[in-house]
């Protein structure tokens, strides 16, 4: 009897604790669908900036260090985040020694070595390679493997934010075996390692093909024997933005749609079907004007749009003012991105702990005082109902790229600078040649050969160190320098190359976002930068698949190891 | 002439072709085109009745109608004791051997894709149970016949001649020993000095095989020539009919005597006789006859009367037929 | 007819270069940069270098005489290779025509896109031509009739509804509107990994082909039921035609052996003209239905400046479209004896 009620008993034991593995196990949830209107071009993120290439591949390919959903660094092949604190950055600030867990392995069961980060780092910064993430390795002077599991990253100089490489889906880690014959100008010769890089992800590469779909699987070798939920996914590609939605809202094939930029009342639409869920996160994207301090006239030639002739009315900074105080940002973002957008009175709106306080009030919009405001600096309203001052008409040119948003962007806010008496004339480029970078081009966003042009900029990661050193005087574009650099409205202030320079140089966390929300409030405040709209990411996501959270500062899919289907 | 008993062989009796007019975005019909609107004639085993008339006045449908080609509106079409006016399918194919046409335009009438041996044998392998070798050749006799040598049977029509190809349609039409053939202006597309070849065939061929032609024309002296009595035809209407020779001498019809009046005599002496009648006005459109006589818009001496009744088909001397008001 | 081919081939050869050499230079004159779609967080430096890497600081002639090189000579050698294994020269690194944005052979890209570019392009062809032809036929037959009416409407809302919006007109009432377990609903993506292997996988092909086919063949047949109706028409008041009727015929032997062929002639020639097209791919269709096919990987090229992509692509339609206008030329040869090219 004893006997029997044991023998039950463990039987009964065993059943469970099946069931309590199965639940666990890897694969235990089938397949899942992952839909990316923009097709995923290659797996190697080192050969694309695309975000569609860099979020595929990073299923597969991963860094030392992540950026969770809220900013924060997370160790992904390592233990711990180095950091002056714990020993792992030098207190001169020039080098980072990362150390890598025990016992990782590649998807092909070798071990990942410290030899794998460095040969990523050679990879990187050869030059005949075009590599497109070179910028992350910005002054890195030397990378080098001090044991099998710890490299040392040494700067040319002290980097109070040694984060740059290996932090980020932008920058993961190959590995070497299979890339050896990939170095420099071979590295575009290599399909079949750029098409099913072998990688320490959750999922391994069982076929790519380009610019369409992607099929994966379970990595075996992957370090949580409980992950990843899903066997096999499947990453499709193509189509746009609306088809991507609604096959993931409507009809339910899909469980994962990533960067849905539609008009805000398709999107509550399609979600009222009840089969999905729109998320959304704000990154640091910003919806901005940027005012040319310098004279665009053609009469100038190659001296156009160039600090040497400074703009006829933009100099002065209470036009700058009332054309900010014109503009009714709450009603943009409602007609332009509802959930996907939120008002900003900041260019560095995010993480939340650079975001100034200092500049509210943006929120209303304010043509009385804005009328008041030029009334004061002498800008008198001709018989046409435009200003004008000693001979200089407020006559603006305001050009953008071509999009439908941005057009609708346009067209009011020439309507509210009417009121104030601006007469404004509307440009848009088509995107490619905007943002293209053609020397030969006149309507690049750098030469900026209008008075105002809109775009939105944002920056990889957390660190907005880079982002606001955009606005130095020696960033500013002009002939001498090809037409590069980030400094459109050719804002040149020896204060705020000072701070610059001052962030440069400090590591404290709260000490560099004091340093940037001043540098904000300087921009802000003489109203060089008008920001618009903060943008959001928004994807949609099947209601039975969990685990997922919008990440803004990595890839999309940087916790789909987590990913699983719900009961 | 007139001593044998005559015998029709084919009676048309009130015979009407109206084709509908579609108009407007749904192709509603809106109307008709009266080609042919109630005409009557026999033909006479062994003859060649002649069908005269201006352009666009319907002979060609007249034709066409007669050998069924087109589902015809109203009349009745016999042919050797049969009415074909209302046969369809596989009655009317077999009655098909019986009649014949030879066609205006002998290229447009061969099917390009098929060679003059297909053309030819086609109608063979449908009504006849031939081995091949025997419809070879026939095919040949019938290209003898014709004129036409045995080696180019495997040519296409359009490496022929205009003259060539109207001998291949009229092997072809000759094929299924028919008893009656309606030659629908069979030698206005040929060269002149082809005309007479052509002719002189259709002649020797009628005498060898004893056919029945329906010889339809605009040319009247061709037409003089060769028919044993003549039709004219106005507007949809048969206006005269009767002996050739009668015919052409004496006219009867307001519009017979115009259209004689243009055609040079032969003979010197009658040459005084007529004056050229030249007509006034356009031929009105057969969509919409005028109301009456339908020559009534051109006669010289039209009436009244001539605007508000039809004038009775009738027979104005022995075999002579007439449709006006003012012959007696 | 084989010398006139041969001479037309001849006389091809250097019409394709030229049109090769033309592709080039628009291309290379269109005012797009490959690092233009980059994200502006990659630093003009970086871009520079990019292009450097992709051979853009070469001048435009040497560019377009080594992408003959690769695409007339290494090209060739590399099919040679792959599939005979005859290796000629240098055969492990010969330097093929490379995509600037996947960095992949560009010939491997339009090789797997094959695929479901002819089943589902080319199916709605022959679909639409299997529609178009008998009810170009029966329009004809019966003109004005009710079915010519209704085919004319067909052909109407074939032209003119855009094909995006009969293709998301169908998803919305197939793929949304009926509920996914019904047998009626059909996948609005198409899975191009999909293998046909056993009864249940080419179900769910023809599933998934269903609505692209569809909408692209109302497309397709609405053309070519208009040019077989219009040469039917033309044929049926032929007097051969009474010809054949008065031969005593039956009608279908009229209008199969008479008319029809007769008919076919310049709508043989319509359909050879419109073969090239399938390879191009159907655009719209493709990106609406996720097809991805030979249209959106030219798009996706076009797009991104990948130039190489889309030199090779198009030049690849210039030389179908060359050679179907021949083909259409021999037909039209071999189908009506009064054409004679010698
Ligand atoms: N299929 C048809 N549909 C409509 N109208 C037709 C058709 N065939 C002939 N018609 C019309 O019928 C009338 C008579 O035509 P038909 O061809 O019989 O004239 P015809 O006397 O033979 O002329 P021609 O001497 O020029 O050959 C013309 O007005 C013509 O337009
Ligand atoms: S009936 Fe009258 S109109 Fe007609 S032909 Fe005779 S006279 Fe002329
Ligand atoms: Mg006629």
């Amino acid at each position: 009897m004893k006997l029997k009620y044991l023998v039950a008993g463990t039987l009964g034991a065993a059943l469970l604790s099946t069931t309590a593995m199965a639940q666990m196990e890897r694969g235990r949830d089938g397949n899942a669908n992952i839909i990316y209107w923009q097709a995923a071009s290659t797996l190697n993120p080192y050969l694309s900036g695309g975000t569609k290439d860099i979020d595929a591949a990073s299923m597969v390919l991963e860094p030392l260090a992540h950026y969770d959903e809220n900013g924060n660094m997370v160790p992904t092949l390592v233990d711990e985040i180095p950091t002056v604190a714990n020993g792992g950055v030098s207190a001169d600030l020039t080098s980072i020694t990362w150390k890598l867990s025990e016992g990782l392995k590649w998807s092909d069961g070798t071990p990942v070595t410290s030899a794998d980060v460095v040969f990523t780092a050679n990879y990187c910064m050869d030059e005949t390679g075009g590599c497109q993430q070179s910028a992350k390795f910005g002054g890195v002077k030397s990378v080098e493997a001090l044991d099998d599991l710890t490299v040392k990253i040494t700067f040319d100089g002290p980097k109070p934010f040694p984060y740059g490489p290996f932090v980020g889906a932008t920058t993961p880690i190959l590995q070497a075996a299979q890339f050896a014959n990939c170095m420099g100008t071979a590295a575009p010769t290599c399909t079949e390692q750029n098409f099913g890089p072998i990688g320490t992800g959750p999922f391994t590469v069982t076929e790519f093909r380009a610019n369409d779909t992607i099929s994966l699987a379970a990595n075996p070798n992957y370090r949580d024997p409980s992950k990843p939920a899903f066997a096999t996914l499947t990453f499709k590609g193509g189509g746009d933005a609306a088809a991507a939605a609604r096959s993931v809202l409507e009809t339910g094939e899909f469980d994962y749609a990533w960067n849905l930029q539609l008009a805000p009342e398709v999107l509550a639409d399609m979600e009222a079907k009840g089969q999905g869920t729109v998320l959304s996160g704000f990154g640091p994207l910003v919806e901005r004007l940027m005012i040319n301090l310098t004279d665009p006239d053609p009469k100038w030639g190659d001296e156009r749009s160039t600090v040497a002739h400074p703009h006829p009315f933009m100099t002065d900074p209470a036009v700058r003012q009332a054309l900010s105080m014109a503009i009714d940002r709450p009603l943009l973002v409602e007609i332009g991105y509802g959930k996907a957008g939120k008002v900003t009175c900041n260019v560095l709106p995010s993480p939340a702990i650079y975001d100034s306080p200092n500049n509210a009030g943006c929120e209303v919009q304010d043509i009385a005082g804005a009328n008041a405001l030029l009334d004061e600096a002498g800008w008198v309203r001709g018989a046409d109902g435009v200003r004008e001052k000693d001979g200089v008409r407020l006559s603006i040119l305001y050009q953008t790229s071509t999009n439908a948003v941005r057009q609708d962007f346009q067209a009011l806010i020439k309507q509210w600078w009417a009121e104030i008496g601006v007469e404004t004339e509307l440009k848009n480029i088509d995107a490619a040649v905007f943002f293209g970078g053609d020397q030969s081009s006149p309507d690049t966003f750098q030469k900026l050969y209008a008075d105002v042009e809109m775009y939105a900029n944002n920056f990889d990661g957390t660190d907005p160190e880079a982002y606001m050193g955009n606005w130095q005087c020696s960033e500013i574009p002009s002939p001498d320098n090809a037409w590069l650099g980030g400094n459109m409205p050719r804002y040149c202030n020896p204060d705020y190359d000072k701070l610059v320079k001052e962030m440069a140089g400090t590591a404290d966390i709260n000490e560099r976002a004091r340093l940037a929300i001043a540098m904000n409030d300087m921009l802000m405040q003489s109203y060089t930068i008008i920001p618009l709209v903060h943008r959001g990411n928004v994807a949609a996501r099947s209601n039975t698949l969990e685990g997922v959270k919008l990440n803004v500062w990595d890839s999309d899919l940087w916790n789909v190891a987590d990913w699983s289907r719900a009961k | 002439m007139l001593d044998a008993p005559k015998k029709p062989l084919v009676r048309v009796e009130n015979l009407k072709m109206h084709f509908p007019i579609f108009r407007g975005v749904l192709k509603r019909q809106v109307g008709a085109v009266k080609a042919v609107d109630g005409i009557s004639f026999d033909v006479f085993e062994g003859e060649t009745l002649g069908l005269v008339g201006e352009s666009g006045c319907g002979k060609s449908t007249v034709g066409r109608c007669v050998l069924r080609l087109y589902e015809v509106t109203g009349g009745s079409i016999t042919i050797d004791g049969t009415d074909i006016a209302t046969l369809s399918g596989a009655d009317l194919r077999a009655k098909r051997p019986e009649m014949q046409m030879i066609f205006q335009d002998p290229q447009a009438s061969l099917n390009p894709r098929m060679t003059v041996g297909s053309i030819i044998s086609e109608p063979l392998d449908e009504h006849e149970h031939m081995t091949r070798d025997e419809k070879r050749a026939k095919v040949g006799e019938l290209m003898d016949a014709v004129g036409l040598a045995r080696r180019f049977a495997d040519r296409y029509p359009h490496e022929f001649s205009g003259g060539q190809r109207q001998r291949i349609g009229i092997a072809r039409a000759l094929a299924l020993n028919p008893k009656f053939i309606v030659c629908d202006e069979p030698i206005a597309a040929l060269d002149v000095s082809i005309q007479a070849q052509v002719v002189n065939l259709l002649e020797d061929l009628q005498e060898k095989f004893g056919l029945t032609y329906l010889f339809i024309s605009h040319d009247l002296s061709m037409v003089r020539h060769l028919a044993t009595r003549v039709a004219v035809m106005y507007l949809g209407r048969l206006v005269e009919l009767g002996d050739a020779e009668t015919l052409y001498m004496a006219p009867r019809h307001p519009y017979t005597q115009a259209l004689l009046s243009a055609v040079p005599n032969p003979d010197p002496a009658q040459a005084g006789h007529i004056e050229r009648i030249i007509l006034e006005g356009d031929v009105p459109s057969p969509a919409n006859p005028p109301p009456g006589c339908t020559f009534s818009t051109r006669c010289p001496r039209a009436q009244a009367v001539c605007k508000q009744d039809s004038p009775a088909w009738r027979e104005i001397g022995e075999g002579h037929f007439a449709a006006c008001h003012f012959i007696e | 007819m084989l010398n006139f081919t041969l001479r037309r081939l001849m006389f091809t050869i250097p019409t394709l270069l030229l049109i090769s050499f033309i592709i080039f230079l628009i291309l290379d004159l269109a005012p797009n940069d490959p690092t233009g779609n980059l994200p502006l967080t990659i630093p003009p430096e970086v871009r520079a270098q990019i292009r450097t890497s992709l051979g853009l600081d070469e001048p435009m002639y040497w560019r377009y005489l080594l992408w003959c090189k690769q695409f007339f000579i290494n090209e060739p050698l590399n099919l040679l290779n792959q599939w005979f294994g005859w290796c000629i020269g240098d055969c492990e690194n010969r330097l093929r025509v490379t995509s600037f944005l996947t960095r992949s052979p560009v010939v491997d890209l339009i090789a797997e896109r094959m695929p479901q570019t002819l089943w589902v392009v080319g199916m709605s062809y022959v679909v639409g031509v299997l529609i178009a032809l008998p009810i170009g036929v029966i329009s004809a037959y019966k003109q004005y009739s009710w079915f010519d009416q209704f085919g004319t409407l067909i052909a109407m809302i074939g032209f003119s509804v855009p094909t995006f919006f009969t293709g998301v007109l169908m998803i919305v009432i197939f793929s949304v509107m009926i509920p996914q377990d019904s047998m009626f609903w059909l996948p609005s993506i198409y899975d191009t990994t999909l293998k046909v292997v056993d009864w249940p996988s080419f179900v769910q092909q023809m599933r998934q082909m269903a609505m692209p086919v569809m909408v692209l063949a109302l497309f397709n047949a609405a053309h070519i039921s208009r040019f077989m109706r219009a040469s039917m028409l033309d044929n049926l008041s032929q007097d051969y035609v009474r010809t054949a009727r008065a031969k005593g015929l039956k009608e279908k032997t009229v209008l199969l052996v008479h008319v029809l062929r007769n008919s076919m002639i310049p709508v043989v020639t319509v359909i050879a003209l419109g073969i090239p097209q399938v390879f191009g791919g159907a655009i719209i269709t493709e990106q609406i239905f996720k097809v991805n096919g030979l249209g959106q990987l030219l798009i996706i090229g076009i797009q991104n400046s990948d130039i190489p992509l889309v030199q090779t692509l198009t030049f690849l339609f210039a030389v179908l479209i060359v050679i179907f206008n021949l083909v259409a030329d021999v037909l039209y040869g071999l189908l009506d004896p009064r054409i004679r090219y010698d």
